[in-house]
């Protein structure tokens, strides 16, 4: 047990057991199946096939599209029948013909080409997040990482599909973290892992004993508390380490990753396996064989459920996810994806719903188990009134929507629902503060434009009129009609005027540093409007010096 | 978006199931007082709880709200309960009324009702009747037998005040601190100023009090910050006091065990809804209510403080609020809220 400890965290009934106990098998081959473009972190990908197109399980069907996003593969052979904006669908010709990629050795296979294996197989994260892992992988390019943590906290209540991955591909799994742990660099491997899973955890003793690992693996069993398996309370608690506000667990040199993921990861690698297939857990009082499944993507949920034995008369509702984060489905027409790691057929007893909100009686019972110290009901009391200024001192953005404080509140104030729509709400209004910032820009670059042409045209202009003057009336005679500018001040203006210019371009280049795969037409523009404004300064001063030679001392 | 729910599964109670809980653990202090001070005291609670569910029942109907659910979730109630039990026993039924009408209608209702109350209400409607009605909420008769001759009397009010003052005692608190500048606590005691019983049936039914308060604490209905600050502030000033001169001050047992410190500590101060809600803020709360206490019981005007203590710090729950926000993990320094706008 690790002597460091996030704060709160809840114990739910587990409702484990009727899952861990079965053992893993394979759903049936679908007879059709619908695959998401968008089943990952990021854009959505791009179809690579057409309506018609012969494919084999593990061909390309669609690319990724930009920075963070993942191609996707045919996970049935058989012919394309339909693609639109959302998915691509295929209908089985029952053949189940692969299509593999070469097979690498991870021990000698260059990073290089590793780190395209795992873009090219489309793998994402399968604990839920599906963040593309090559991208991932690549991010930790920019910052040192020390240390890769296998997340098999599994702390949701229900789902045993890391127990179950665990426990029957522990050499795979563990393969997995050495290949990703040498791409990362880093230099030690946690297996953060549950008490609750004592035969996933002598797999593992088993497997470490028996085999040399090139890079140090421990395995740290920790208390059964939800939720130990979120990224920021595991790694404080493996590792002691605080993930900083806004950060990612890269900032403190940790990559996490979950079990299948990594299961995915070694299969894709030495097998030239794209990711086709998952587990998944499959449970609930409605259904009559509950257990872990190995199902291909885009398999029907429906479809699926009815393998397992549901009975449409116990279902009250099916949850994809745990019954702490995950969501309730409003149709069993879908398929599964990617993040797929759990369905909850729930009848009505297990899973009731829900009793009318009452109101808040500042209890605390929410704070005190707030993983992330947060103040829940001062968040739901500033988000009654969208003070979201307030909403925001009081660190929202922290929250890890874990679920903990809806889970205890005794009003059954849907704490987490509101506080995902005040951060939708805030983001939108930072997305149009920033257009309207973007706008208020524009308009100043024109302005600075405009006022250079002056500038310009009035420098011409004063020009032409002493070269007149010069040729009618020789030099130095008659007044000087020309405004006599103040110099100095004309010179300090072209100072700040520099600067402004130099100060955009830090900006801009820290920006760009930051983020180099983002545009910064906002940054561009206020820069080009510095510049502009420089243009004009110059013209301006240049004239005046023109006009007024004799004053200028060197 | 949790689908999962405590309270359903038995793992936590409901909000209506907090307020019952509170009303089961008020019945050994409640118990205790009939036991030494009569029927009296159960006229008052009845009573005080019935006027409650009236008055909340009337100001929902006007507002046009459902009552079900907020008579059920026994709020109400529990005001009355808790009202009703700080008053001296078999309070004249206008008493009562007055009191309890002022705490559900004007310091609950009108705020917006549950939840929603920045003073706890109890308090509100004792200290209105405490500073309306000082000749009746001083009348504390020295302990007496289950059912006497003039309870019907005094519950309907028809009692002529003369025969009410020689009903009265005077509560410990009231009697020393009313012993005057010349008099020594030494002999203020060996004068044997309270009659017999008196002292030994206030420190019974405060432990009965803090007999509930401790069930509270064990099944988590109430947190142990307010309570152990409140009484640790308490013991530690009054050692002060006593300390400094022991001859004109009560010694910090005195002060723990009679008036209503413990009935306050873990029955008053821990209303949630008018407390301050971290924890850090719920320890200054708890502690600024013991200071309060001690310095109105030494240096004030009123033998017993708990209502104006009580409300004084509610009122600096906002504040407390703004400047208690911990500091989540990985957060650089502590934030502060503006100050504008705050809960209540």
């Amino acid at each position: 047990m690790p002597a460091y400890d996030f704060p709160g965290g809840i114990y739910p009934p587990e409702r484990k057991s009727r899952t861990s106990q079965a053992p893993l098998c394979a759903a049936p081959l679908p007879s059709r199946v619908q695959l998401r473009l968008r089943q990952h972190a990021g854009n959505p990908a791009s179809p690579c096939v057409a309506e018609g197109d012969t494919v084999q399980v593990g061909q390309r069907i669609a690319k990724r599209e930009g920075m963070v996003s993942a191609n996707l593969h045919a996970s049935i052979s058989g012919m394309v029948s339909h693609i639109d904006d959302e998915a691509i669908t295929i209908d089985a010709d029952g053949l189940d013909k692969w299509q593999m990629l070469s097979a690498l050795d991870w021990r000698t296979a260059s990073p290089h080409s590793l780190l395209e294996r795992l873009e090219e197989s489309g793998l994402a994260g399968l604990g839920g997040a599906g963040f593309p892992t090559h991208v991932k992988a690549q991010v930790a390019g920019h910052h040192a990482i020390d240390t890769l943590i296998v997340n098999a906290a599994e702390c949701e209540p229900y789902i045993t599909a890391d127990d179950l991955t665990l426990r029957s591909y522990p050499h795979e799994v563990l393969d997995g973290a050495q290949l990703i742990a040498k791409l990362c660099g880093a230099r030690q491997i946690m297996v953060g892992i549950e008490d609750n899973k004592p035969q996933a955890i002598q797999a593992l003793q088993h497997v470490l004993t028996e085999q040399q690992h090139p890079i140090e693996v421990t395995l740290k069993v920790i208390e059964t508390r939800y939720p130990s398996g979120g990224e920021r309370q595991l790694i404080k608690k493996l590792l002691n380490r605080d993930v900083p506000s806004n950060g990612l667990p890269v900032d403190v040199g940790v990559l996490c990753h979950n079990p299948g993921t990594l299961l995915a990861a070694l299969h894709s690698v030495r097998d030239g396996k794209p990711l086709v297939e998952r587990i998944i857990t499959l449970t609930g009082g409605a259904i009559r064989h509950p257990g872990n499944v190995w199902v291909r993507l885009g398999m029907s949920v429906a479809e699926l459920l009815n393998h397992a034995g549901l009975s449409r008369e116990r279902l009250y509702q099916v949850i994809s996810g745990g019954p702490m984060m995950g969501t309730p489905l409003f149709t069993l027409e879908m398929p599964v994806l990617k993040t797929t790691n759990c369905l909850i057929a729930a009848t009505r007893d297990e899973l009731p719903p829900v009793p009318a909100e009452s109101p808040c009686i500042r209890c605390g019972a929410c704070e005190s188990v707030c993983p992330e110290q947060l103040l829940p009901q001062q968040l739901h009391w500033y988000n009654q009134t969208e003070a979201d200024d307030t909403l925001e001192k009081l660190h929202l953005f922290d929250c890890i929507e874990c679920g903990a404080c809806s889970f205890v509140c005794p009003s059954y104030i849907p704490l987490v629902q509101e506080y995902r729509a005040a951060k939708q709400r805030i983001r939108l209004k930072r997305i149009e503060s920033a257009k309207s910032e973007h706008a208020k820009h524009r308009f100043e670059f024109r302005q600075a434009r405009l006022a250079r042409e002056e500038a310009e045209k009035q420098a011409r202009r004063q020009a032409r009129l002493a070269q007149n003057r010069q040729s009618t009336t020789g030099p130095h005679a008659g007044p000087n009609t020309a405004p006599v500018a103040d110099l100095r001040s004309l010179r300090i203006a072209q100072t700040a005027a520099k600067a402004a210019v130099k100060k955009a371009e830090k900006v801009l280049a820290r920006a760009t540093e930051q983020a180099p795969n983002q545009r910064h037409d906002d940054l561009e523009i206020q820069l080009a409007t510095a510049q502009e404004n420089l243009k004009a300064a110059d013209t301006r001063l240049a004239e005046a010096r023109a006009a007024v030679p004799q004053k200028e001392a060197p | 978006m949790s689908m999962m729910h405590a309270s359903p599964l038995g793992a936590a109670p409901s909000t209506a199931h907090l307020m019952r809980w509170v009303i089961i653990a008020t019945l050994p202090g409640l118990g205790a007082m009939t036991y030494y001070f009569g029927l009296g005291v159960v006229s008052n609670v009845l009573l005080a709880a019935l006027i409650a569910l009236g008055a909340e029942a009337l100001v929902l109907t006007l507002r046009s709200r459902p009552l079900r659910p907020a008579l059920t979730d026994s709020s109400a109630l529990l005001s009355g309960v808790l009202l009703g039990a700080s008053l001296p026993p078999a309070s004249p039924w206008w008493l009562i009324g007055i009191g309890v009408l002022a705490a559900i209608i004007v310091a609950k209702q009108l705020y917006g009702g549950l939840g929603h109350n920045p003073f706890n209400p109890a308090m509100v409607g004792y200290a209105l009747l405490l500073v309306s009605f000082p000749a009746y909420m001083t009348l504390w008769s020295p302990p007496q037998p289950l059912v006497t001759e003039t309870l019907w009397s005094q519950i309907i009010g028809s009692l002529p005040t003369a025969a009410l003052d020689g009903l009265s005692g005077a509560t410990p608190l009231d009697a020393f601190k009313h012993k005057g500048e010349a008099v020594l606590a030494s002999e203020f005691w060996a004068s044997q100023p309270l009659p017999e019983g008196t002292l030994s049936a206030w420190r019974n039914i405060a432990l009965a009090w803090l007999a509930g308060g401790l069930l509270l604490i064990a099944k988590r209905i109430i947190s142990w910050h307010i309570p152990v600050a409140m009484l640790g502030s308490i013991t530690l000033l009054a050692a002060l006091f006593y300390a400094s001169d022991p001859s004109h001050f009560a010694s910090p047992l005195f002060h723990l065990l009679t008036g209503a410190t413990l009935f306050g500590a873990f029955f008053i101060a821990t209303d949630p809804v008018t407390a301050a809600t971290s924890r850090r803020g719920k320890l200054i709360f708890g502690a600024g209510i013991g200071v309060l206490v001690m310095i109105i019981r030494s240096l004030g005007g009123y033998p017993d403080a708990i209502a104006f203590a009580v409300l004084l710090m509610n009122l600096c729950v906002p504040l407390l609020d703004i400047y208690t926000v911990p500091r989540p993990s990985g957060q650089p320094k502590p934030a502060r809220l503006p100050t504008q706008g705050g809960p209540q």
